[in-house]
């Protein structure tokens, strides 16, 4: 403590007026491009405003959009897809990622080369992972179709009404798996191997290992890697958009979805706008763990 | 010892099959950049390679120009990210570390999806008229990327010890130049793979490219959804983008890998 404050307020006042200086121009482009917009949204929310119709832009409706809104089955349905596709997708990505970093972690050959390969769908851009996907769950031509029924299963109408939330979570489960399996791997990587060993010695079966030494140690990771992963997924626009756009009717309509359709396909702002504030109250609710074990973090460290 | 060497065989060949399955799709779309439609659609594993699909993509014109754009959009983010990050993050580590207002408005930033800010700025740039211009996506890009790379920026400037500092204005040097010439120095690892981390996330970028851009600024995310309308899908083509659109990333990545978890987590782990 003592040591990171020099001598005399005059050192101290000038080290402030430094730090202004070194976050001015990241305060002035963060003010621009997320206080002013998401201000001018919120205005925007209280008002009837069509894009078709420029003399709406003033008719100022109070809470009139976010009352219609959530009495509406259509943003119920919306929510209810986003939970559905983030709760099921994350889960799945745990599950499958803690997995393939317990293989990771076992000694074998040519480990960092299956490490490195398995991380691609992670990175590959997400419009192109939407674009491909739809060619693969193609009912007639896609090969994953081909597949099934070269194994003497039946094809599967894979963006159908009841299929259609299934395949964007597994395509999202694809993607992912490697985020998690990354982070797990690390966790994996940072349990003392003399605790672990201790334990094999005692006689602990590989299932106990897991359960009673390893597992305790992984919730935080755990933690961590949801954490981030629900908030990005309920975020998730690309990859939907480009495999079903939302659909059959709003089978796949995330809230995303829906304040992207409401504002640029009907350019009904008043309503997009609330939608698209309701998400964020939505989404910072959920990330409020997080945001304070990171703060936390930040403000008491040394 | 011998048991050993067998285990370890084995779960390599196991190793081998995970990786495989769990890799297919990404394989057949290699796989569809170098074959003929026929092969694609009769689901030949075995074919005869062609270069038609990329051919396709090189004589449409159109096509490089996105690439282009998407290089004159995330090449210009990045050092602007790096640029107006940095000192940021120097403050924060530094300067004024319990500074709870900037600390608090970062990590909040953070979250905010981006369909909550892109129609306010359509609104805002088609009022200005800078609808379907490269600066204005390189602006809204840079502001998405940095409470990230604050954040992660932050994470290693922690790491250089607060008395060098100290001992560089002692010695007289002002703020500006203990950032310059002391401490960035030091922490070239982390100012490398925040930049390509940024990169990856401008490169990948769809939706402020969607809402922001028609025919003069799209980048190649947009761009490859082209090669699929109404004339039915350009199987080669596509699996040609795709494969020329990803690799660039892909590639990165791999090489950043010792950061990755790090960058992932925002420095929450590291890896």
């Amino acid at each position: 403590m003592a040591a990171e404050t020099l001598p005399g307020d005059l050192l101290a006042a000038r080290q402030k007026r430094a730090a202004l200086l070194f976050m001015l121009p990241a305060m002035i482009l963060l003010v621009a491009v997320y206080a002013a917009p998401l201000g001018y949204a919120l205005k925007a929310s209280f008002t009837g405003w069509l894009l078709t119709r420029p003399a709406t832009a003033n008719i100022f409706v109070g809470l009139d959009n976010y009352t219609e809104l959530l009495s509406s089955p259509e943003m119920w349905s919306a929510i209810r897809v986003t939970l559905i596709y983030a709760v099921a997708a994350v889960s799945l990505g745990l599950v499958f990622g803690t997995l393939l970093a317990l293989m990771l972690d076992a000694d074998f050959y040519a480990r960092s080369f299956f490490r490195s390969i398995m991380i691609i769908p992670m990175v590959i851009t997400p419009s192109v992972i939407g674009i491909f996907w739809k060619l693969l769950y193609e009912e007639d031509s896609g090969v994953f179709n081909a597949v099934l029924q070269a194994v003497g299963l039946w094809k599967v109408a894979w963006l159908n009404l009841d299929m259609a939330l299934p395949a964007i979570i597994i395509m999202d489960v694809w993607q992912t798996t490697p985020f998690f399996m990354l982070i797990m791997l690390a966790g994996l990587q940072a349990i003392d191997r003399n605790t672990v060993e201790a334990a094999r010695v005692d006689g602990a079966t590989s299932l106990q290992l897991f359960r009673y030494v390893m597992l305790p140690h992984l919730v935080p990771y755990m933690l961590i890697a949801t954490s981030f992963r629900t908030i990005a997924a309920m975020g998730d626009f690309d990859k939907i958009w480009l495999l079903t756009s939302g659909g059959p009717g709003n089978r796949t309509t995330t809230v995303t979805i829906f304040a992207y359709k409401n504002g640029f396909s009907a350019f009904d702002i008043g309503r997009t706008t609330a939608i698209a504030w309701i998400l964020v109250a939505i989404v910072l609710t959920a990330s409020a763990p997080l945001l304070v074990r990171l703060f936390r973090s930040a403000v008491e460290e040394r | 010892m011998q048991s050993s060497r067998r285990r370890r065989i084995l779960v390599t060949l196991l190793w081998i099959a995970v990786a495989f399955v769990y890799l297919f799709p990404y394989t057949w779309m290699v796989m569809t950049a170098f074959r003929l439609p026929i092969d694609t659609l009769s689901m030949r594993f075995v074919f005869t390679p062609t270069l038609d699909g990329f051919r396709e993509i090189l004589v449409n014109a159109n096509f490089l120009r996105y690439v282009g754009n998407s290089i004159l959009t995330a090449v210009p983010t990045t050092l602007l990210v790096v640029a107006i990050a940095a000192p940021a993050a120097y403050a924060l580590a530094h300067l004024d570390r319990r500074n709870r207002t900037f600390l608090g408005a970062v990590l909040i930033v953070r979250m905010v999806p981006g369909i909550a800010i892109v129609v306010p700025l359509y609104l805002v740039a088609s009022g200005l008229g800078l609808l379907d211009q490269r600066p204005t996506l390189i602006f809204v890009y840079s502001a998405f990327n940095l409470p990230f790379a604050i954040w992660l920026l932050r994470g290693f400037l922690r790491e250089v010890p607060v008395e060098l500092r100290e001992a560089a204005i002692i010695d007289g040097c002002s703020e500006l130049q203990v950032f310059t010439k002391v401490v960035l120095p030091l922490v070239t690892g982390g100012l490398v793979a925040t930049g390509v981390f940024v990169f990856i996330a401008a490169w990948n970028e769809f939706l402020f490219a969607l809402a922001l851009t028609q025919s003069r600024a799209a980048t190649a995310p947009l761009a490859i959804t082209g090669f699929r309308n109404e004339y039915g899908t350009q199987w080669g083509a596509i699996g040609a983008a795709a494969l020329m659109i990803s690799t660039p990333v892909v590639i990165f990545a791999v090489a950043m890998q010792r950061y990755l978890v790090r960058g992932l987590t925002m420095g929450a782990v590291k890896g």
